[in-house]
């Protein structure tokens, strides 16, 4: 909402100066005014009724000050506007009153983003230049005297707040030309004209349009002097201060990043100078590069509730804790589900397993695609045998073979000439046809069953089981280049 | 990488760009110490206008290009291929570029290929990989990193399962492309990707080379957003 101390300042220009019961505050509902005038005000609505006069943009012609007042002193709103037109016929008194009452009340929470009123504004001008047009014609002859000086104030009045009225609902920038309102200039130039008119026709009152033009030619020779002597001082003044906000905006920009640098790189430098550990070093400086690099690129933010997101998380973590690079290449993206993120769990096993037990460079591919997710994981490692399996290997079995299985999918281990490379897919079942397809069948991977119970997923066939392996693990990987007699089943 | 089998015979002449020394010094005495063999580096350069007039005085056979350089336009390594590109074309002899970066950005990586250069790959790569691309491109060949892959999958769609009819098709990949693509992604060397899937390894560069110019030539709209976003267009 709008600036507090403006609000403020309203609060004691209202409290001190006028009869009506006011009470500020925000338009959000904090009441923020000084002496806390909710019940000090012996003349304050009755307690539990807190009806702030605001201006309501909800139903109004103008400005909402009528409406605003009509519900803060709960009349109908009709009887309010006809009172100010009607005050009006008084040199204006009403005009006056609805021109206060606009500049010292606030807006209500909707105003800021209801559209402009712009139809009613544009009549209200027409109408008024029209009557102005009558006057100058008729000179004034056919009005009562009392109306002769009243309908050029007015005149003057209505322009001044046709061109101003946008003041309050935009920011200062923009008023002074940048981002408003496409309606902005046009306002202001046609307001601009009435209250030069009001003012020509006040000041020439009675004496025809002769002596109008002549004041006119006058005017805007003075316009132009003053324009011609004045010009360039107020341009050099906007250089400067064009200038000066460049500066700052550096400045700003500078002490930010130096902010950054601080926090960050400068302490990890200190830290990798005072640390003996080589492998921690190295941690330290891959952990300190992949935030900087975050920060200057940006890319997948690891904070986000995707699949890459997470993808990108898990890897990060596993970097961090074994102190091994891994190269991580994410195509693709999805919202993060169940299957999901058993994917990014088995990805996490399948990245710890090649840190351990493989050799750099470990290499990552997660390939997110339309109706299934695809991840590799890489090393560089001699490989294994099968037969001299570490009692921790079974952990690939269950947390990665068990887990992608339960939910659907398969895992496979495959050695390659240098390395081995662990696959996973995962299906994603979200639409309802495709599920009554595939059934959700949730299956414990140690149950040495005769038929896989997700075989439909297996277009290969059912899988050959030997006791203890996971059901739906099948030397197919779903890629067709997958066809290598160098592909090895996960036999362990 | 390791070394392709039948080496070049003829000296491949090289010019460093890149606009710090130290980087620069690191890799000369990493080409020249271990491996050095058939490489010579005869120039250097730190800036877009040292690099455009070096490159144009030597003629060398691969131009080691940083992509952040300052000078020129402000495009740093698109603005040395700009000003090359005559030499880029030229039917004998021609100078062939690989980008070289710390910048994931795809941005980077995008508008340097699309500005010509051959190949890109990340300045962590080590020695024997280096000169193994370094002999990639100067055989005319494209240098694809996992990384690089991984962007063209993306640009392209294939991840949304995109393929295109015909191979000639400059917007999308064809399914050996992607095959292809997708093993580069995964980590596996070229000669990894031959026997994957039973083809030579000078039909993975064919392959990998048709992607390349895909990449330049393509105006799928992802790319041009990224030319776009850097001038290129």
């Amino acid at each position: 909402m709008r600036a507090d101390p403006d609000t403020t300042l309203k609060c004691l220009v209202i409290r001190g100066g006028t009869p009506w019961r006011v009470r500020c505050g925000t338009p959000a509902g904090g009441v923020r005014c000084h002496d806390g005038g909710m019940t000090t005000d012996p003349t304050s609505p009755p307690p539990g009724a807190d009806r702030r006069l605001v201006r309501r943009r909800r139903g109004s012609v103008v400005a909402g000050v009528a409406t605003g007042l009509a519900e803060h002193l709960r009349i109908d709103v009709r009887i309010v506007r006809v009172v100010l037109v009607v005050l009006n016929l008084l040199f204006g008194v009403g005009l006056l009153a609805y021109g206060l009452l606009w500049v010292l009340t606030p807006a209500d929470a909707e105003s800021s983003n209801n559209p402009r009123r712009l139809p009613v504004q544009f009549l209200l001008v027409g109408a008024a230049l029209v009557a102005l047009g009558g006057l100058g014609v008729t000179r004034q002859a056919a009005l009562p005297d009392v109306l002769r000086p009243a309908l050029p104030v007015l005149a003057v009045a209505v322009g001044a707040v046709i061109a101003w009225s946008d003041v309050d609902t935009f920011e200062r920038h923009a008023w002074l030309g940048r981002g408003a309102g496409r309606w902005m200039i046009p306002r202001l130039v046609a307001g601009a004209a009435l209250a030069a008119t009001g003012f020509v026709v006040l000041f020439t009152s009675g004496q025809g349009l002769a002596l109008a033009w002549d004041v006119a030619v006058a005017t805007a020779a003075v316009l132009a002097g003053l324009g011609l002597v004045l010009t360039p001082w107020v341009a050099g003044f906007w250089r400067r201060y064009e200038r000066e906000q460049a500066a700052r905006i550096r400045e700003t920009e500078r002490a930010d990043i130096a902010a950054h640098l601080h926090d960050s790189v400068l302490q990890t430098l200190a830290l990798i100078q005072r640390t003996e550990d080589g492998a921690k070093a190295a941690r330290l400086a891959r952990a300190q590069e992949r935030e900087l690099r975050a920060w200057l690129y940006g890319g997948v933010t690891e904070e986000a509730d995707t699949l890459a997101a997470a993808a990108t998380r898990v890897t990060h973590e596993v970097e961090d804790v074994h102190g091994t690079p891994v190269s991580l290449v994410v195509t693709g993206d999805r919202p993060l589900d169940d299957d999901g993120e058993a994917l990014v769990r088995a990805l996490r096993e399948a990245l710890l397993n090649a840190v351990r037990h493989g050799a750099p460079p470990v290499s990552a591919y997660v390939e997110i695609g339309a109706d299934e997710a695809e991840a590799f994981v890489r090393d560089h490692g001699p490989g294994f045998d099968p037969d001299d399996v570490a009692p921790d290997r079974l952990g690939v079995r269950e947390s990665i073979v068990g887990r992608m299985t339960r939910h659907g999918g398969s895992a496979a281990v495959r050695r390659l000439e240098e390395g081995t490379e662990i696959s996973l897919r995962m299906p994603f079942r979200e639409l309802p046809q495709e599920r009554a397809e595939t059934p959700e069948t949730p299956a414990t991977p140690e149950t040495p069953t005769s038929e896989p119970p997700n075989a439909p997923e297996n277009p290969g066939g059912p899988a050959p089981v030997t006791p203890g392996v996971a059901p739906g693990v099948t030397p197919g990987v779903p890629d067709p280049q997958t066809l290598t007699t160098t592909a090895q089943e996960d036999r362990r | 990488m390791t070394q392709p089998s039948d080496p070049s015979p003829a000296t491949i002449r090289l010019v460093l760009v890149d606009d710090h020394r130290m980087f620069r010094s690191g890799v000369k005495s990493e080409l020249v110490d271990e491996l050095g063999q058939g490489l010579d580096v005869v120039g250097e350069a730190a800036t877009v206008e040292e690099a455009v007039a070096v490159i144009t005085q030597q003629r060398p056979d691969v131009v080691l290009l940083d992509v952040h350089l300052p000078g020129g336009d402000g495009r740093g390594g698109a603005d040395v291929l700009a000003a090359c590109r005559p030499l880029l074309m030229a039917a004998e002899s021609p100078v062939r570029f690989l980008a070289l970066s710390v910048s994931d950005a795809a941005e980077d990586v995008i508008a340097v290929i699309r500005a010509g250069a051959r190949g890109y790959v990340t300045k962590t790569i080590s020695p024997s990989d280096l000169v193994a691309a370094i002999r990639r491109v100067a055989d005319g060949d494209a240098v694809f990193s996992p990384r690089l892959a991984g962007f063209v999958l993306d640009a392209f769609g294939t991840t949304a399962g995109e393929v295109a009819e015909i191979d000639e098709e400059l917007d999308r990949l064809s399914v050996r492309e992607r095959e292809v693509m997708r093993l580069i992604a995964r980590g596996y060397q070229y000669k990894e990707v031959a026997k994957e899937l039973f083809i030579s390894i000078k039909t993975v560069e064919t392959h990998v080379s048709s992607v390349l110019r895909k990449l330049q030539l393509s105006s799928r709209h992802e790319l041009t957003a990224w030319a776009m976003h850097r001038r290129l267009v």
